[in-house]
């Protein structure tokens, strides 16, 4: 077992402006706080090699787990045991197994080239030297940094530097990965290539890798298993295809007829299938129904009518999360 | 426009107020510099009546109201500007629909305020507790020792400015922002009187802006400096802010220039 | 503690190539620096043109004084020049990062910003007071450069104490620039012999934040001056208490900084 959390709960004493010139005076002298629990409850497990996502609206709890994984905070209550240790009481030794990737926050030197951090990391490290620089070699091959490896941070695109951010964090050669919103505001090309990188990083050494983003498609590339926060609290744990089905909205499918159709027609056909059915135009319809009765209507409609094309649209997990963010919590906390 | 300023003038002053920690040390930075000189004062006349034609009175005075009007002129827009550009924010500035120099002006004038309510006022009230100095007797002399001191405040943010420009051709130089801040303190006389410099530095500071910055109004509320006179002085210093709108101006072209072709 | 030795070489490495690459800005700092110790100088040399004596104190041993001052301040700042603690670490939040490292948090943020230059800084101050010596026609016995290191020494941990516990508040408060401002003023009171100051200020320079030790008393001891020579042993005494209290302090920050977090 690579990574096991029970109850974990964080507790914060927020302060609360005062709004206005006599409110911030006032907070001079006496100041309200607020209790918020930011992590509730929370308990889960991750094998060894797994790769998951953690998801959850802004404000969920999402960074102040983290933050207790990566043993940067204490947890209130709770315990957290990854790799066999734990990790703020015995912090400098369990972060010599991690890497952190905050996709806001740079951990290279600005002024100096990448190759030039990643020497002082390897230091930082205590990286044996020569399997050091061969491990990086693979990472600059991997990565494809080679071009830009000699030019000062500051100089490079932000693609650019996400990718010696990733290699700064693997430098140690870490057991577990985690990555904070790292795809953020990247364009397609990087997004791919880094996550390529990931998957194998995950095939051939076995790394295991905790991400939290806002990109679904992140996900749908790299994991298997999500785990989605709300409030603090754990709303689902289980594969991303459970979670599509959970709370996947209905699946899309758009035919192209040969003839001149109408609604009505469709549905003559059709029954009384739960399905929603609109006209795109002449020859084209779209239908919406649940996923499970994919087979049945596509075999009806492709026998009652002349089919040119079909065009079948799953859900994508971005819907899903906006479904589960706009479903009341109380309806969902049972998971 | 103008209603855009007020609110960034506002913004810089409710910003001030909300950290409680700098507002206590700052009163408490004062107290203590103003303390320590009157004390360093009072050693160094000892015996002596008058030195450089001002009694020790005259100068305990003239040590107190110097800090506290260096605690209303005294702002950091040079390092903040240094730092935005820098860390590149300057260019999304430009961007905006405003005068960058401006904005920084007014956030500046918005500490003043700050700094002259919060830091200034009441500590002259408290070090007045402490040390007994003369207050000036007529309205007057209030009068014009805050015009001077206004023009002060506009002489050093000038200052300031310029040596906040000045990153956009160094890139890094906190070092010569602090050398410069030595430098204004003790040329425009809050560490020493001017009439104590030597006579050929003291000629050599009257063609400078420095001691328009502090010792001109501290000197008109010591009383060393009559009323007649007074009106003279604030004269010189109206001349400065004349004058030092030029280098501003030039700089702040080339440096937008700069950063055009740069890219920042 | 081997591998903090290890990496300070690292990270001077990175640092020369870090400043190497502004040039410009290296030489006008170490200009700047020049330039802000002349400035104190010559505040010391304005006052003496007008008077023979500050107290019982001569030009010179004012001068021998401030020199020395300067020593241990400089030494000090090679090693911890993390003024920006606050805005930095706590404010952008590069503390978290910092704890994702396996070294000691405290060295991590000494290593990052060291600052080597600051030497010519020692330097000078070294060059003021033997000039001062010279001027004093001081003796020197054969022990004096033994107790001179060990004086410098203490001065620099009474630093690292304060200037360590002032940091650590930053973990305790949300406030943008903290307190070492404040500090550095009270400092460079710490410049002149303290007895021009009346027995409460003396008394604060003296117990609270011994910056006495760092000026007077210890020079007092080469100005041999006997009436301060009891202070001058307990510089020693005072570095270690002070070293420990910021240790102390910086890590019930720590411990809050987890606890509470941003």
């Amino acid at each position: 077992m690579m990574i096991q959390v029970q109850d974990l709960q964080k507790v914060f004493q927020i302060h609360q402006a005062r709004s206005g010139l006599s409110g911030a005076f006032r907070d001079l002298f006496n100041r309200n706080y607020k209790t918020v629990k930011a992590v509730d409850g929370l308990t889960f497990s991750v094998e060894e090699g797994e790769m998951f996502a953690l998801i959850g609206e802004n404000g969920a709890g999402k960074s102040t787990t983290i933050k207790m994984l990566t043993g940067i905070l204490n947890p209130t209550a709770g315990e957290i045991r990854i790799n066999g240790l734990v990790p703020y009481k015995e912090r400098e030794k369990y972060v010599n197994s991690i890497g952190v990737v905050f996709g806001q926050r740079s951990q290279l030197w600005w002024d100096l080239s990448p190759m030039e951090s990643f020497r002082l990391l390897r230091r930082v490290y205590q990286v044996d030297e020569t399997e050091g620089v061969k491990w990086l070699d693979r990472l600059i091959e991997e990565l494809d940094m080679q071009s830009f490896l000699n030019q000062p941070v500051r100089k490079l695109s932000l693609g650019q530097r996400m990718r010696c951010e990733i290699a700064a964090s693997l430098i140690h050669k870490p057991k577990l990965l985690f990555l904070d919103e790292p795809t953020v505001g990247l364009d397609v090309l990087v997004k791919q290539k880094i996550r390529e990188f990931l998957r194998n990083l995950n095939e051939t050494e076995h790394t295991t890798v905790l991400l939290t983003t806002h990109d679904v498609s992140d996900i749908e590339a790299l994991c298997k298993r999500v785990i989605v926060m709300d409030k603090g609290q754990l709303i689902f744990d289980g594969l991303l295809a459970e979670l599509k089905e959970r709370w996947g909205s209905d699946t899309e499918v758009t035919f192209h007829l040969k003839k001149r159709t109408t609604t009505d027609d469709v549905r003559q056909v059709l029954g009384d299938l739960p399905c929603e059915i609109t006209q795109d135009n002449e020859i084209t319809v779209k239908l919406k129904f649940k996923h499970e009765m994919l087979p049945y209507v596509l075999s009806t409609i492709m026998s009652a009518f002349e089919v040119s094309d079909v065009k079948v649209q799953e859900t994508s997990t971005e819907e899903i999360v906006r479904n589960i963010y706009s479903t009341p919590s109380e309806v969902v906390s049972h998971a | 426009m103008l209603k855009l300023y007020a609110e960034l003038i506002r913004i810089r002053f409710l910003t001030m107020l909300a950290y409680r920690v700098n507002y206590y040390s700052g009163i408490i930075i004062y107290a203590i510099n103003i303390g320590a000189y009157y004390f360093l004062w009072g050693s160094i006349y000892a015996d002596n009546t008058t030195l450089a034609g001002m009694t020790l009175t005259q100068m305990t005075s003239y040590v107190a109201i110097a800090w506290m009007s260096r605690a209303f002129y005294f702002n950091n827009i040079d390092n903040e500007i240094g730092m935005e550009v820098r860390e590149g924010k300057v260019a999304v500035e430009m961007l905006r629909p405003y005068n960058y120099l401006s904005v920084k002006a007014a956030q500046a004038l918005g500490e003043g305020i700050f700094r002259f309510a919060f830091f200034a006022i009441p500590g002259l009230i408290l070090i007045r507790l402490f040390i007994d100095f003369p207050f000036p007797s007529t309205f007057s002399a209030w009068g014009l020792y805050l015009i001077s001191l206004l023009c002060g405040f506009v002489i050093n943010t000038q200052i300031n400015l310029l040596t906040g420009v000045l990153t956009f051709f160094f890139m890094r130089n906190e070092g010569l922002i602090f050398a410069k801040r030595m430098i204004v303190d003790l040329l425009a006389g809050v560490i020493v009187p001017i009439s104590f410099f030597p006579g050929w530095a003291q000629s050599v500071l009257g063609y400078l802006p420095f001691q328009a910055i502090n010792y001109y109004p501290s000197m008109i509320f010591a009383g060393v400096i009559q009323a007649d006179k007074a009106l003279q002085v604030i004269l010189i210093q109206l001349v400065w802010i004349v004058v030092l709108f030029l280098p501003i101006t030039w700089l702040w072209r080339k440096a937008r220039h700069n950063l055009v072709v740069q890219g920042g | 503690m081997g591998q903090v030795i290890r990496l300070f070489s690292d990270y001077l490495s990175q640092y020369f190539k870090t400043k190497l690459s502004y040039r410009a800005n290296f030489f006008s700092e170490l200009v700047s620096n020049l330039v802000f110790e002349l400035m104190r100088l010559a505040f010391i040399g304005i006052v003496f043109q007008h008077v023979d004596k500050l107290k019982e104190w001569t030009l010179w041993e004012i001068v021998f004084i401030y020199g020395y001052f300067m020593i241990p301040y400089a030494l000090f700042s090679v090693f911890f020049g993390f003024w920006d603690f606050n805005e930095r670490y706590i404010i952008r939040g590069e503390m978290d990062r910092i704890l994702t490292r396996p070294v000691n948090p405290l060295a991590q943020v000494c290593l990052e910003s060291i600052a080597p230059d600051r030497i010519f800084s020692a330097i000078t101050g070294f060059i003021i007071m033997i000039y001062a010596a010279f001027q004093l026609k001081l003796s020197i016995a054969w022990y004096d450069p033994f107790v001179f290191v060990l004086l410098i020494i203490s001065s620099v941990m009474i630093y690292a104490g304060v200037y360590t516990a002032i940091a650590a508040v930053s973990f305790f408060s949300d406030s943008r620039t903290g307190i070492a401002p404040m500090i550095w003023n009270i400092q460079n009171y710490g410049q002149y012999p303290v007895d021009v100051y009346n027995n409460i200020i003396r008394f604060i320079l003296t117990w609270i934040l011994p910056f006495a030790f760092v000026g007077l008393y210890p020079s007092a001891f080469f100005l041999r001056k006997a009436e301060w020579y009891t202070y001058t042993m307990l510089t020693p005494v005072m570095g270690i208490v002070f070293f420990l209290i910021g240790l102390v302090v910086w890590n019930l920050g720590l411990k809050k900084y987890s606890g509470a977090g941003s």
